[in-house]
C-alpha cells in the first residue's frame, strides 16, 4: 500500500506539486494522469527519492519513505522509464540482474531469476541472455526494462512513462502484457502517462492531476461517466466518450448464447446462425451482414473475438469488416458464444452458450 | 544479414590491425636490437662521415630511456588528468570544471621548450625537468577527454543507475567509468603520442632518450645520426598509436 499524505514538492517558491494526498491499495495498479508539467512526473519521482519531497508524507506499507537509507529504499522499489535506460555495456542477463547483484544473491539464484522474468516476457533466455541493449528492438529493450524493475520482486513498482517511445502497434503489445504481468504478479504499481487511453487500457486507479494538484482521484469507469468537473470532462475528451467506456468493458462481459445453423435451410432462416466445423471452431455465418442479410459469410481470423478482449476492439472489428456478431471463440478456437450489437449498447451477455440447430 | 557481413567485415579489418602492429613491433624491436648491421647501409648512404653510426651509446639503452621518460611522465598525467576530470564532474568540485580546463589549456599553449627553460632553474639538469615539461604538456588531453567521455553518459542511463539503488561510487565504477573509458583512452591514446615525440626534446637539459642522436647529429651536422634517433622515434610512435586502437575499440559498446 502507498500512501501520499499532503505531498508538496516547491521549485523556487512555485508549488509544482501541491498538497497531493491519495491512497493506493496493494496489489493496484494506479495511473498519474495530467498534462504536462502537471507534476506526475515529480510526484513519481518523490517515492523513490529521485527528488527530495518538501512538505508531507510517503509511506510504503507503513515505512515513511524518508527514514530509510536512500538506496535500500530504491531497491525495494522498482523502477522502469520511458527511454529504458539499460545499461549499454552490459548484457541483458546482466542488466535484468542488476538489483539482486547489488543485494548479493547467490549467482544460481539471480540465473534463475533472470530466466524466469525473461520467460514472464516472452523473451527466450537462450536467445537474448547475451545480447547487448543496442541489439534489441525498441519493444524488446522497453520489456528487458521493465523485467529489471521487477528483478528483485520489489513491493512497489514505479513507472515513468514507459511506453512513450515506442510505436503505437508495440505499446498496445506491451500495454496487454504488462495487464498480463499486473495480474499474475500483484504488483502494486504507480504509472505515469499523458495518455488517457493508456490510462484506461491499464489503471484500476486513475489520479488526474493539473497544475500540481490532484483533480480526481476515482476507479477509470467511474471517472468516465461521473468526471469531478470541466477540467476533467476536457481531458478525458467528449467526442469519444462511449468508445473510451467500451474500452474498459470485455467481451466475456457481453457474450451472449450463440445459434448454429441447421444443415438445410440457410436461406430461410430468421435469425443469424453459426456453421461450425468437425472440431467444432467456427466456420462461417449465415445471416448478419450489413450488406446482405441472407449471404454466408466465411469468417476471417481477423473477426474472431476472444473472452478477453475490449469491446472497444470487437466493435471496431464488426465495422470493419460489416457484420453484426461476432464469433467467441476459446483458446482452441472453439466457439463457444457470440457477442453483437446489443452487447455493444451496454445489454449485458447470457455469459454465452452454443444453442443447436432446430 | 547486413549484421552478420558487418560483423565478419570487422573481424578481418581487426585481423589485418593485428598483422600490422605485430609486423610494425617486430621492426621495432629489430632496429633496436640490431641498427649495428646497418653499418655498411649508412656508410654506402654518406661516404663523407668518418662515424655513419651512433655509437656513443647502444639505442637499446637509449630505447629503454625513452620508453622511460614517456611512462613516467604519462602516468603523472593520467593520474593526475583523469583524477581532475573526476572531480570537476562530480557534484562537489562542479564549480572548478571552467578553472580546471583553461589551466589544462594554459599548460598546452607553453612549448614545451620553455617549460624546459623555466624547469631547468628549479629543478637542476636531466631526467626531472623533462618529467615536469612532459607532464604538464600531456595533461590537457587526458582531462578534456575525462570529462568528455563522463559527458557521453546519457542522463537516462544515470537515473537508472540510481533509481535501481545504486550509490556514487557504484554508479562511476560500474556505470561511468566503463561507458567512458572509450574516450578517456582516446585522450591518454593523444597524450602518450605527443610525449613520445616531445621526450626527444628532452636531451637538450642531458636526459637520455632516443632525442640524444638526434641533437647530436643536428649539432654535428651528422644527419646519418638524426636518421638512426628519428627512424626509431616514429616507429615507437606508430606501434603506440595501433596498440591503444587496439585499446580503445574494446570499450565500444554499439554506439
Amino acid at each position: 500500500m502507498i500512501e501520499l499524505q499532503g505531498l508538496t514538492k516547491t521549485y523556487a517558491g512555485k508549488r509544482v506539486v501541491d498538497d497531493v494526498s491519495l491512497t493506493l491499495q496493494s496489489g493496484e495498479f494506479g495511473v498519474l494522469i495530467g498534462p504536462s508539467g502537471c507534476g506526475k512526473s515529480t510526484t513519481l519521482k518523490m517515492i523513490n527519492r529521485l527528488i527530495p519531497l518538501s512538505e508531507g508524507r510517503i509511506l510504503i506499507n507503513g515505512d515513511d519513505v524518508t527514514q530509510l537509507p536512500v538506496e535500500q529504499l530504491r531497491r525495494r522499489i522498482g523502477y522502469a522509464i520511458q527511454s529504458t535506460g539499460l545499461f549499454p555495456h552490459w548484457s541483458v542477463a546482466r542488466n535484468v540482474a542488476t538489483v539482486p547483484q547489488l543485494l548479493k544473491w547467490p549467482k544460481a539464484r539471480i540465473d534463475d531469476r533472470v530466466d524466469e522474468l525473461m520467460t514472464l516476457f516472452q523473451l527466450d533466455p537462450a536467445e537474448f541472455r547475451d545480447k547487448y541493449p543496442h541489439q534489441l528492438s525498441g519493444g524488446q529493450a522497453q520489456r528487458v526494462g521493465v523485467a529489471r524493475a521487477l528483478a528483485a520482486d520489489p513491493e512497489v513498482l514505479l513507472m515513468d512513462e514507459p511506453f512513450g517511445a515506442v510505436d503505437p502497434l508495440t505499446r498496445e503489445t506491451l500495454q496487454a502484457e504488462m495487464r498480463r504481468v499486473h495480474a499474475k504478479t500483484g504488483k502494486t504499481i504507480v504509472f505515469v502517462t499523458h495518455d488517457m487511453d493508456e490510462a484506461l487500457a491499464l489503471a484500476t486507479r486513475i489520479a488526474l492531476l493539473n497544475g500540481g494538484r490532484l483533480v480526481q482521484y476515482e476507479r477509470p469507469i467511474e471517472m468516465l461517466v461521473d468526471p469531478a468537473d470541466d477540467f476533467v470532462r476536457e481531458f478525458i475528451g467528449q467526442a469519444d466518450l462511449g468508445l473510451k467506456l467500451l474500452s474498459r468493458r470485455f467481451v466475456h462481459q457481453y457474450q451472449r448464447r450463440a445459434r448454429l445453423a441447421p444443415e438445410t435451410g440457410l436461406e430461410r432462416l430468421d435469425e443469424h446462425a453459426w456453421l461450425v466445423d468437425a472440431e467444432g471452431r467456427p466456420s462461417a455465418l449465415a445471416g448478419a451482414r450489413l450488406d446482405d442479410a441472407d449471404a454466408i459469410t466465411r469468417v476471417k481470423p481477423e473477426w474472431i473475438a476472444t473472452p478477453e478482449m475490449s469491446m472497444k476492439e470487437a466493435l471496431s472489428r464488426m465495422v470493419w469488416y460489416r457484420v453484426t456478431a461476432l464469433p467467441v471463440v476459446d483458446r482452441e478456437g472453439r466457439l463457444i458464444a457470440e457477442v453483437g450489437m446489443p452487447g455493444v449498447m451496454g445489454i449485458e451477455g447470457d455469459g454465452g452458450a452454443i444453442e443447436a440447430a432446430p | 544479414m547486413s549484421v552478420a557481413a558487418n560483423r565478419t567485415g570487422r573481424l578481418r579489418r581487426a585481423a589485418a590491425g593485428n598483422l600490422t602492429l605485430a609486423l610494425l613491433a617486430l621492426l621495432l624491436v629489430g632496429l633496436t636490437l640490431g641498427m649495428g648491421q646497418l653499418e655498411p647501409l649508412f656508410r654506402a648512404l654518406f661516404p663523407d662521415l668518418s662515424q655513419p653510426l651512433y655509437s656513443r651509446d647502444s639505442f637499446l639503452n637509449l630505447m629503454l630511456a625513452h620508453i622511460g621518460l614517456v611512462l613516467v611522465s604519462s602516468l603523472i598525467s593520467v593520474s593526475v588528468g583523469v583524477a581532475a576530470g573526476l572531480f570537476v564532474t562530480r557534484p562537489a568540485g562542479r564549480e572548478f570544471e571552467p578553472m580546471v580546463s583553461s589551466l589544462a589549456a594554459i599548460g598546452q599553449t607553453f612549448p614545451p621548450a620553455a617549460v624546459l627553460a623555466i624547469a631547468v632553474p628549479l629543478a637542476g639538469f636531466g631526467f626531472t625537468p623533462t618529467i615536469i615539461a612532459l607532464s604538464l604538456y600531456g595533461l590537457l588531453p587526458v582531462i578534456q577527454n575525462t570529462i568528455a567521455g563522463l559527458g557521453t553518459v546519457p542522463a537516462s542511463t544515470r537515473e537508472a543507475a540510481r533509481g535501481n539503488g545504486m550509490s556514487a561510487l557504484q554508479i562511476l565504477w560500474r556505470v561511468e567509468l566503463p561507458l567512458a573509458m572509450r574516450v578517456i583512452i582516446a585522450g591518454i591514446r593523444v597524450s602518450v603520442i605527443i610525449n613520445i615525440g616531445t621526450a626527444t626534446i628532452g636531451s637538450t637539459v642531458g636526459a637520455k632518450s632516443l632525442g640524444t642522436p638526434l641533437i647530436a647529429g643536428l649539432v654535428g651536422n651528422n644527419l646519418a645520426y638524426v636518421i638512426q634517433g628519428a627512424l626509431l622515434v616514429g616507429l615507437l610512435a606508430i606501434v603506440t598509436d595501433l596498440a591503444f586502437e587496439r585499446l580503445e575499440r574494446r570499450y565500444s559498446f554499439g554506439g
